[in-house]
C-alpha cells in the first residue's frame, strides 16, 4: 500500500517526465528494494543465486547463463526486463511464491526508460554525507529549494496566514501550548517588522520549549514509568526525562546531547547530570516475570538498545539484521551485533529484572536542593560522629560482661538444647525480603550436615530463611521461591568442626543482593560461594515457625545454644560482642547505653543524625544508568537467539557508514565520537527531519524510523541536506533548526486548501499550503488546561496521576491500581502523566501515542470515536471546560468573543457567532429550567465550583466551554 | 432530521460530499481493504475465548490412560528431551509424571475425549474440533500471549482483531470492530492493553474495551447532568460549527470529524442497548446459567459475545484468566472449569440454534498448556503443574471448521508431539483463512518491511476445513 501510494505520488509529481532522465535513487532503487531485494539483495542467506540488485557490479555482471541482467542502453537484452514481463509464470519475476506482486506497468516502464538511458547507478543518498546545496545570496534556502519545487510542478505558495493563526500555530510548535490572550494581544498590537521573529524568540527561551521537545525524545526513547511486562512493576526514570528537557531548554548542542545519553558515563571525569544522561539506554521494559530465562531477557535489551540507538540517531532499521543479513540495506547479522557488542558490557546485568524499582546499575540522582540538604545532613552527622569519638575516646570503659545486643532482638532461646525445637507461631521473624536481619547461634555439632535455624517451610526447596550446615561449611537461605527467586549461599571453607562449640552469625543488609550477607563464625567474617543471587520478590512464609534444631526438612544432630534473631543487621562490632572474646566490643558498646549522661546524649544523637540522613537519603530518586566493564565477549546470535552463539565480533558500526577511528575507544564512547562526527552521513538528516516532521506533520523522508532503502526518498532533498549541513555547522544548535524552520514563508503559509490543490497533492508534501493537522494527546490535553486556568505550569519532578477512570490497572493485573492525584497533579502538562505500559492512559492511547513498549518516531494520527467520547465525557475535559466557563463568566463578561477567542485566538465571525449562540440558548434553556442538572453537570472535578456563579448559566457556558474544546479548530493546528 | 443532515446536505456540500466524507475514516461504517477477503470465507467474524494462564490440556481434553503406570516415575529424559523449561523447574532434581485427577470419557457420535470436568462442553463436542498439537517456543506469560494475541513474544505489533478489522473492517456502523471483555476471575495473571492494541497499525483498529458496569466503554456515558437531547443539540452544534470550517479551511479531515462524532452518538445509544441483557427470554439464562446475569462473568460476557456478533462486531475477545496452575492444581482448576464450560458450551448451541454458527468462527484456548510432570512438591491429594509449549489442546468451532475432529496427536505422556503439529502461526493463518484471508497477503509496511499477523511462518490447517 505504502509503495503504491509513494508510486501515484511519483506520478503526480513528475507528470511531464518521460523526457527527463529516470533518477536511479529515487525511481529505481526502490522498485528493486521492494520487489528484488528479498533474493537478490544484501542478505547473504537468501540469495539463491550470485545475481545482486543492491550492487551494481553484480547487477551487471555476466550470469550463469551467460545472458546480463542489465545491459546498459538496452532494455532488449537485458534479462531483468525479459523476466519481469514474461508471460510464463515459472520465469516471471518476482516469483508468485515470494508473495510479492507483479510490477506494474508503470514500474516495468520505469525500469526500461533507464535501461535504455545507460542504467545510471548512484550510492544510496542516505549513507553519503550531505553537503550543503548551494542557494543564491540572500534568499531564505527552504524558501528557495520549496518555492523552485513548486515552480516546477507549476504551482503556488499560499498566502501568510493571518496573525492571529500564526502565533497559535507556533506557539504549539515551539512550546506545545496555546498562545495567551495576554501574548496574542501584545503580538497583534506589536507592528515592528520584526514582531514575530521576537514572538519566535520569545518562545524559544520559554521553559515549556524543552517540555515540549522532551514529549517526542520520550517516545523516541520509550520512556515508561513502569517495567513493562507482566506484573509490570514501576521504576523512576523521571529524572532522566527532566534531564532531556533541561538539555532541551540550555539549548545543549544536539551533538553533545546525543554524546552524554550514549556514553555520559565514560566521559573523563563524568558529573551526576552526565550518567543520568545515559538512562537513555535503560528506558526500555525489563522483564520480572518468574521463570523467565534471565539472559535470554538481558539479550532482548541490549538488542533494544541497539536498535533504538539506530532508529532515533541513524534513521535505520538495523533490527531487521538481528536474525539475518539485513533485506533491504547493507547491514550484514555481523555488523548488528557488532553495534550490540557497544551495549553489551554492563557489569552483572540482571535479565531477571528487579519488578519493584529500579535495577542495577543505577545512581542516586539528587536535585540540586537534595544535594545541598544531603550535604547538611551529612555535615550533622559528621560532627556527631566527631563529637562522639571525642568524648568516648576519653571515657573510661566500663566493664561489662553481662551486656549483650539486645535491640532489635525478636526471638532468643537461650538454654543449650539437644533436641529440635520449635516456636509454632513464627511470625516475629517474617521478614520481607529487603529487610535487614541477623540470625546468630552456638552450635556443637555431632554431624556436619543438617538445619540450624529457620523460619521457613519445612522442606529444603522451600521457602524462607535458614541457616545450614553443609558438610563443616554454613549455608544461608533467604528464599522466594527456590528454583528461581533467593539467595543461596555457602562459607567456601568448612569452618564448621564436629564437637565444638562455635558461634555462627549471618547478617542481612536487606539490600536484595548476596554481597549483603555477611557469615560470621567465631566473629570471623568468611568467604562464601554464591550459588544463587536473584532476590527479587517478597517472601511468603507467614505462619511458619522457627525452628531451632531444624530448617527447611534437616535436623541437625549436636547441641545449640543462644539461638537469637535480631529485626537488624549487626555491625561486625556487634557480631564481636556476642562472642565471649568480645570484651573490648561489649564495653565499648555499653559505653553507649550506661555510660554518662553527655556520652548517652551524643551517642543519642549520632544515632538520631544517622537516621535522618539515611531516611532523607531513601527519599531521594535514583535513575538506572550505564556502566560498563563487564569484560563480555559479543557473538553472533544465529537466528537472533540468545542460546545459540555464532562467531565472535568485536564492537564497531556498520561499514557503509564510514569508519570509526582507530584512536576512539572501542566502547560506547567510541560509538559517541563515531555518532557525532562528520563522518556519520545520518544524524543530523535524521534529526532535522524529526524536527520537521514535528512541525509540518510529516518529515520531510516521511518514513522518520527508515533512512534506508525501503523508506521514502526526501521530498525535498535539497532542505533537508541544507538544514542538516546547517545544523552542524552552527555547532549542533537545535534551537536554531527549529527557528530557521518556523521564520520560513514555507512555514507562515495559510493552511486553507483548494479543491484543486487538495487534489494535486492531498497529503501537502510539496508544501504549496501551511500544514493542518489534528494536536497531538498532550497538546490537546495541555490546551484545556490553559484555556481553563487550571494548568500548573511547574517544571520537572516525579510522574503525576491525573484523573483515569477507575479499575484500568486492576482488571487487568488485579492489585491496587491507580491512585488519582490531588491537587496540582491532576493539572500538570501531561508529559509528567504517569505511563504505566501495559495499561497507558487512556486517553493518551485514544489519540494515537505511540504505547511506550519500543522506541517510535513516526507521529500516527487517525480519527475515532473514541476520541470524541473522550472530549466530552471526560472529567478532565469537563472540568476544564468548567473552569474555561468560569472565565468566560468572570474576566469574559459572558462574552461569546472572548470564549472564542481564548479557545481559537481569532476573532469570532458572525456565521460561527450565530450557531455557537444558538447552542447558547439551547443549553440555557435546559439548565435554567433545571438547577438540578445545572448542579450535577457543575459538579465535576476536584476543584471547588464558583458559588458566586448561578449555576444555570454557569451550566450552560459550560457546554458551550465544552463544545469549543472539542471543535475542529480548537483541536487541530492549523 | 438532524441539524447535522441539514447543514451537510443543505448547503454547497451535497451528496457528493457526503459520500466522500462516507469513505473516510472516523465514518461510519469502516471499510476494509479492497481487496480483503482474498476469497468467499466461511466465517464472517470471530469470537475468541482466550484462557488466560494456561488450562492443563491433561486434565481437559488431551486423554493420556497410560500415565497411571507412569505415576511419580521420573519422566524419561528420552521424553523431555532437551527442550527449555522455566526457571521455575529447570532445577528440579526429580520430575515426577502425574496423571490426571480427573476422568476422561468419550463423547458424542466423533468419540472425543473430554474430562468430566466439562460436562457442558462434553455435550457439544461433535461441533467442535480438537488442536491437540497447537505449540509455541514460549514458556513464560507474557511472551506467550503475546505471541498468541500478536504473532510475535514481544510486545509492539498489532492484535489478532486488530489486523482482522485492518483488512475486513466492519459490518456495523454503531459498534466498533474489534471488541475486547475481560471476565473477572478474582485473580491469575495480569493482561496488556498490547493484546488488543493496533501495534504500528492506526490506532483506530485497535480493541475496544468493553467493562462490566456503568459505563461499558470508557467515557460512553453523558455526564451528569446532560441529557441525550442536550447531546443531541450539541453535536447538531459542533456539526456545524465544524462545517463552517471545513468551508473555511477545505480540510476533508474536518469532514471525517463530523462523522466521527455521529459514530460516537450511536455508540451511546447502541452501546448500553447491547449490553443490556434483560429483554433476553428466561431461556437464555437457562441455557448461558444464571451468572450470565452478573455483569462481569464469563458467561455474561458470552451472552454479550452473542449479541456483539449479531450486531456485526467482527473480532469479539474475551479473556478469562487465572489459568495458572503451579500447585494446587486439583482444587484450582474445577473452579476455573466451572467458570466457564456452561456458557463456552451455550454460546454454541445458542450461535447454532441461531443459525449462526455456520458463519461464526469461535475459538477456545490458553497461550500454552502445562507439563506432566509435576511442579512443586507432589502429594497424595496435590500436585501442580509448570508451563508447557510443546503441545497444548485448543479447540475450533463453526464458520470454516469441520466439526466432530480431534487433529494431531501427541505422545503417552502428553509431552511431545507425535503428529501433525499446529504452531501458534498455523493457528493464526487458519483463523484468518476461515475469514477470506490469505495471511501472507495481510500486510502493513513498518519500519521498510511488509508485517503480517504470521511474521515469517504459518500454514493453514486444511485437514480440519469444512
Amino acid at each position: 500500500m505504502a509503495t503504491c501510494r509513494f508510486l501515484l505520488l511519483i506520478f503526480a509529481l513528475s507528470a511531464a517526465a518521460s523526457a527527463q532522465p529516470v533518477d536511479f535513487n529515487r525511481r529505481i532503487r526502490p522498485i528493486l528494494s521492494d520487489k528484488c531485494f528479498t533474493c537478490h539483495g544484501p542478505d547473504s542467506g537468501k540469495r539463491k543465486t550470485a545475481l545482486r540488485f543492491d550492487q551494481e557490479k553484480s547487477a551487471k555482471s555476466a550470469l550463469a547463463n551467460g545472458k546480463f541482467a542489465i545491459v546498459a542502453g538496452h532494455p532488449e537484452q537485458s534479462e531483468l526486463i525479459t523476466r519481469v514481463t514474461t508471460a510464463n509464470k515459472a520465469l516471471r519475476m518476482p516469483p508468485a511464491y515470494m508473495g510479492k506482486d507483479a510490477l506494474s506497468a508503470a514500474e516495468i516502464a520505469l525500469l526500461r526508460r533507464w535501461v535504455e538511458q545507460g542504467a545510471e547507478w548512484k550510492p544510496f543518498w542516505s549513507f553519503i554525507p550531505p553537503v550543503r546545496p548551494e542557494v543564491p545570496a540572500g534568499q531564505n534556502a527552504i524558501d528557495y529549494f520549496i518555492q523552485s519545487r513548486l515552480a516546477r510542478e507549476g504551482l503556488r505558495g499560499s498566502p501568510e496566514a493571518d496573525r492571529a493563526t500564526l502565533l497559535r500555530r507556533v506557539s504549539f510548535d515551539i512550546t506545545g501550548l496555546p498562545p495567551t490572550l495576554a501574548e496574542l494581544d501584545a503580538f497583534l498590537r506589536d507592528e515592528s517588522p520584526n514582531a514575530y521573529e521576537k514572538a519566535v524568540d520569545r518562545l524559544l527561551a520559554s521553559p515549556a520549549y524543552g517540555e515540549r521537545m522532551a514529549f517526542r525524545w520520550m517516545e523516541a526513547a520509550r520512556y515508561g514509568d513502569t517495567n513493562g511486562y507482566q506484573t509490570d512493576g514501576g521504576r523512576d526514570m523521571w529524572r532522566w526525562r527532566d534531564w532531556v528537557l533541561q538539555a532541551f531548554n540550555r539549548n545543549m548542542p544536539y551533538d553533545q546531547f546525543v554524546r552524554e545519553q550514549l556514553a555520559g558515563d565514560l566521559l573523563p571525569n563524568a558529573t551526576l547530570e552526565q550518567k543520568i544522561a545515559t538512562g537513555f539506554n535503560r528506558n526500555h521494559r525489563t522483564n520480572g516475570e518468574g521463570g523467565i530465562i534471565a539472559e535470554e531477557y538481558r539479550v532482548e535489551y541490549v538488542a533494544d538498545r541497539a536498535q533504538t540507538t539506530a532508529t532515533v540517531f541513524l534513521g535505520l532499521t538495523a533490527g531487521c539484521a538481528r536474525c539475518h543479513d539485513h533485506k533491504y540495506d547493507p547491514i550484514s547479522q555481523k555488523e548488528f551485533y557488532q553495534l550490540f557488542a557497544y551495549f553489551n558490557q554492563i557489569p552483572n546485568e540482571q535479565g531477571f529484572a528487579w519488578n519493584h524499582g529500579n535495577e542495577d546499575p543505577n545512581v542516586k540522582a539528587p536535585l540540586p536542593e537534595q544535594s545541598t540538604r544531603l550535604t547538611a545532613l551529612d555535615e550533622i552527622l559528621k560532627r556527631a560522629e566527631e563529637h562522639w569519638k571525642k568524648v568516648s575516646g576519653a571515657a573510661e570503659k566500663p566493664v561489662a560482661e553481662d551486656w549483650t545486643v539486645t535491640h532489635d532482638l525478636v526471638f532468643q532461646k537461650a538454654e543449650e538444647i539437644q533436641k529440635p525445637f520449635e516456636q509454632k507461631d513464627g511470625n516475629i521473624a517474617d521478614f520481607g525480603y529487603m529487610q535487614p536481619c541477623t540470625y546468630s547461634v552456638w552450635v556443637k555439632p555431632e554431624a556436619l550436615d543438617g538445619g540450624v535455624l529457620s523460619h521457613s517451610d519445612d522442606f529444603y526447596d522451600g521457602n524462607g530463611h535458614g541457616i545450614y550446615l553443609d558438610g563443616g561449611k554454613v549455608r544461608f537461605h533467604l528464599i522466594h521461591r527456590f528454583s528461581d527467586l533467593g539467595i543461596r549461599l555457602k562459607t567456601t571453607q568448612a569452618v564448621i568442626k564436629k564437637g565444638v562449640w562455635q558461634h555462627i552469625a549471618v547478617t542481612y543488609d536487606g539490600r536484595r543482593k548476596a554481597a549483603g550477607i555477611h557469615i560470621y563464625v567465631d566473629g570471623v567474617l568468611q568467604e562464601n560461594d554464591v550459588e544463587f543471587d536473584q532476590n527479587n520478590e517478597p517472601l511468603n512464609v507467614k505462619g511458619r515457625p522457627i525452628r531451632l534444631g531444624a530448617a527447611g526438612g534437616r535436623l541437625y544432630n549436636g547441641a545449640l545454644r543462644d539461638a537469637r534473631i535480631y529485626k537488624a543487621a549487626l555491625t561486625p562490632l556487634e557480631v564481636q560482642a556476642l562472642l565471649p572474646a568480645g570484651s573490648k566490643a561489649r564495653a565499648e558498646l555499653a559505653l553507649r547505653e550506661r555510660g554518662p549522661q553527655e556520652l548517652r546524649d551524643a551517642w543519642a544523637a549520632l544515632v538520631q543524625a544517622q537516621a535522618e540522613r539515611d531516611k532523607y537519603y531513601a527519599s531521594i530518586p535514583s535513575v538506572m544508568v550505564m556502566a560498563d566493564g563487564a569484560g563480555r565477549a559479543t557473538y553472533l546470535l544465529k537466528r537472533g537467539a540468545y542460546d545459540v552463539p555464532g562467531e565472535k565480533v568485536e564492537a564497531g558500526v556498520p561499514a557503509v557508514l564510514g569508519a570509526v577511528d582507530p584512536a576512539w575507544p572501542k566502547n560506547r564512547l567510541g560509538l559517541a565520537q563515531w555518532m557525532t562526527s562528520r563522518r556519520n552521513p545520518l544524524l543530523a538528516r535524521v534529526m532535522v527531519n524529526r524536527v520537521w516532521q514535528s512541525i509540518f506533520g510529516t518529515g520531510l523522508v516521511k518514513t522518520a524510523e527508515d533512512f534506508g532503502s525501503q523508506g521514502e526518498w526526501p521530498v525535498h532533498p535539497e532542505v533537508l541536506d541544507w538544514l542538516a549541513v546547517d545544523f552542524m555547522d552552527s555547532g549542533w544548535d537545535l534551537k536554531a533548526v527549529v527557528k530557521k524552520i518556523v521564520m520560513s514563508s514555507t512555514y507562515r503559509q495559510s493552511s486553507r486548501v483548494t479543491p484543486e490543490l487538495l487534489q494535486k497533492d492531498p497529503e501537502n508534501r510539496l508544501l504549496a499550503r501551511g500544514s493542518r493537522y489534528r494536536l497531538g494527546p498532550e497538546m490537546i490535553r495541555d490546551q484545556a488546561l490553559a484555556v481553563s486556568g487550571l494548568l500548573v505550569q511547574k517544571v520537572g519532578g516525579p510522574s503525576v496521576k491525573p484523573y483515569q477512570p477507575p479499575g484500568l490497572w486492576q482488571e487487568l493485573a488485579g492489585g491496587g491500581g491507580y491512585v488519582v492525584d490531588k491537587g496540582e497533579g491532576l493539572y500538570r502538562r501531561s508529559l509528567y502523566t504517569y505511563w504505566k505500559r501495559t495499561a497507558p492512559p487512556p486517553y493518551m492511547v485514544n489519540f494515537d501515542s505511540p504505547n511506550r513498549e519500543v522506541c517510535t518516531v513516526a507521529e500516527g494520527r487517525t480519527n475515532s470515536p473514541l476520541q470524541s467520547l473522550n472530549l466530552m465525557n471526560d472529567v478532565a475535559f469537563l472540568e476544564a471546560s468548567r473552569k474555561f466557563a468560569e472565565r468566560v463568566l468572570t474576566d469574559g463578561g459572558g462574552s461569546m468573543e472572548y470564549a472564542y477567542r481564548l479557545a481559537t485566538g481569532r476573532l469570532l465571525d458572525e456565521a460561527r457567532k450565530r450557531v455557537l449562540e444558538r447552542a447558547l440558548q439551547s443549553f440555557r434553556a435546559t439548565y435554567t429550567n433545571d438547577r438540578k442538572a445545572a448542579a450535577s453537570y457543575l459538579a465535576q472535578g476536584d476543584s471547588p465550583v464558583n458559588p458566586a456563579l448561578d449555576a444555570g448559566e454557569f451550566a450552560t457556558w459550560t457546554a458551550v466551554s465544552n463544545l469549543l474544546l472539542n471543535s475542529d479548530e480548537v483541536i487541530t493546528k492549523q | 432530521m438532524s441539524l447535522t443532515r441539514r447543514a451537510l446536505l443543505g448547503k454547497s456540500t451535497g451528496l457528493a460530499a457526503l459520500a466522500t466524507l462516507l469513505g473516510r475514516d472516523g465514518l461510519a461504517k469502516q471499510p476494509g481493504l479492497s481487496s480483503f477477503p482474498n476469497f468467499a470465507p466461511k466465517a464472517k467474524r470471530v469470537i475468541y475465548l482466550f484462557q488466560s494462564g494456561g488450562p492443563s490440556q491433561l486434565e481437559l481434553f488431551d486423554y493420556k490412560p497410560r500415565l497411571t503406570e507412569f505415576q511419580g516415575q521420573d519422566l524419561p529424559d528420552s521424553v523431555r528431551g532437551t527442550q527449555r523449561l522455566t526457571g521455575m523447574s529447570s532445577s528440579q532434581t526429580n520430575f515426577p509424571v502425574v496423571p490426571s485427577k480427573f476422568a476422561f470419557q468419550q463423547r458424542g457420535q466423533s468419540g472425543a475425549w473430554v474430562s468430566d470436568l466439562m460436562p457442558y462442553t462434553a455435550k457439544v463436542a461433535d461441533r467442535l474440533t480438537f488442536l491437540k498439537t497447537v505449540n509455541t517456543e514460549e514458556i513464560n506469560h507474557d511472551p506467550a500471549v503475546t505471541m498468541l494475541q500478536t504473532g510475535f513474544r514481544l510486545g509492539g505489533r498489532p492484535s489478532m482483531g486488530a489486523w482482522v478489522s485492518y483488512g475486513l473492517g466492519c459490518e456495523t456502523d454503531d459498534l466498533p470492530a474489534f471488541v475486547v471483555m475481560i471476565s473477572n476471575s478474582g485473580g491469575g495473571q495480569p493482561l496488556y492493553d498490547r493484546l488488543w492494541g493496533s501495534g504500528f497499525l492506526p490506532s483506530r483498529y485497535q480493541g475496544v474495551k468493553f467493562r462490566a458496569g456503568a459505563d461499558p466503554v470508557l467515557y460512553l456515558s453523558n455526564p451528569q447532568g446532560f441529557s441525550t437531547e442536550n447531546r443531541r443539540s450539541y453535536l447538531d452544534s459542533l456539526s456545524e460549527l465544524n462545517q463552517i470550517t471545513a468551508g473555511e479551511f477545505g480540510d476533508p479531515e474536518t469532514s471525517a470529524r463530523i462523522a466521527q462524532y455521529e459514530m460516537a452518538f450511536r455508540m451511546q445509544k447502541s452501546v448500553p442497548e447491547l449490553t443490556d441483557v434483560k429483554s433476553e427470554p428466561e431461556h437464555t439464562f437457562e441455557l448461558y446459567g444464571e451468572d450470565a446475569r452478573k455483569p462481569g462473568t464469563f458467561a455474561a460476557n458470552c451472552l454479550l459475545a452473542r449479541r456483539l456478533a449479531e450486531r456485526g462486531v467482527r473480532f469479539i475477545q474475551l479473556y478469562h484468566r487465572d489459568w495458572d496452575h503451579h500447585g494446587g492444581l486439583p482444587a484450582g482448576l474445577p473452579k476455573r472449569c466451572k467458570d466457564v464450560d456452561r456458557a463456552s458450551a451455550a454460546l454454541i448451541s445458542d450461535l447454532t440454534q441461531r443459525g449462526m454458527l455456520e458463519d461464526t468462527l469461535v475459538v477456545w484456548g490458553g497461550e500454552f498448556g502445562r507439563t506432566v510432570y509435576c511442579q512443586g512438591r507432589l502429594t497424595a491429594t496435590d500436585y501442580g503443574r509448570d508451563h508447557h509449549g510443546r503441545c497444548f489442546t485448543v479447540w475450533m468451532a463453526g464458520g470454516g471448521i469441520k466439526p466432530g475432529l480431534s487433529y494431531g496427536e501427541t505422545d503417552d505422556y502428553g509431552y511431545n508431539i507425535v503428529k501433525d503439529p499446529v504452531h501458534v502461526h498455523d493457528l493464526q493463518a487458519t483463523i484468518l483463512h476461515c475469514l477470506g484471508i490469505q495471511h501472507d497477503k495481510l500486510t502493513y509496511r513498518f519500519q521498510g518491511r511488509d508485517f503480517r499477523l504470521t511474521d515469517v511462518e504459518g500454514n493453514v490447517v486444511k485437514a480440519i476445513l469444512s
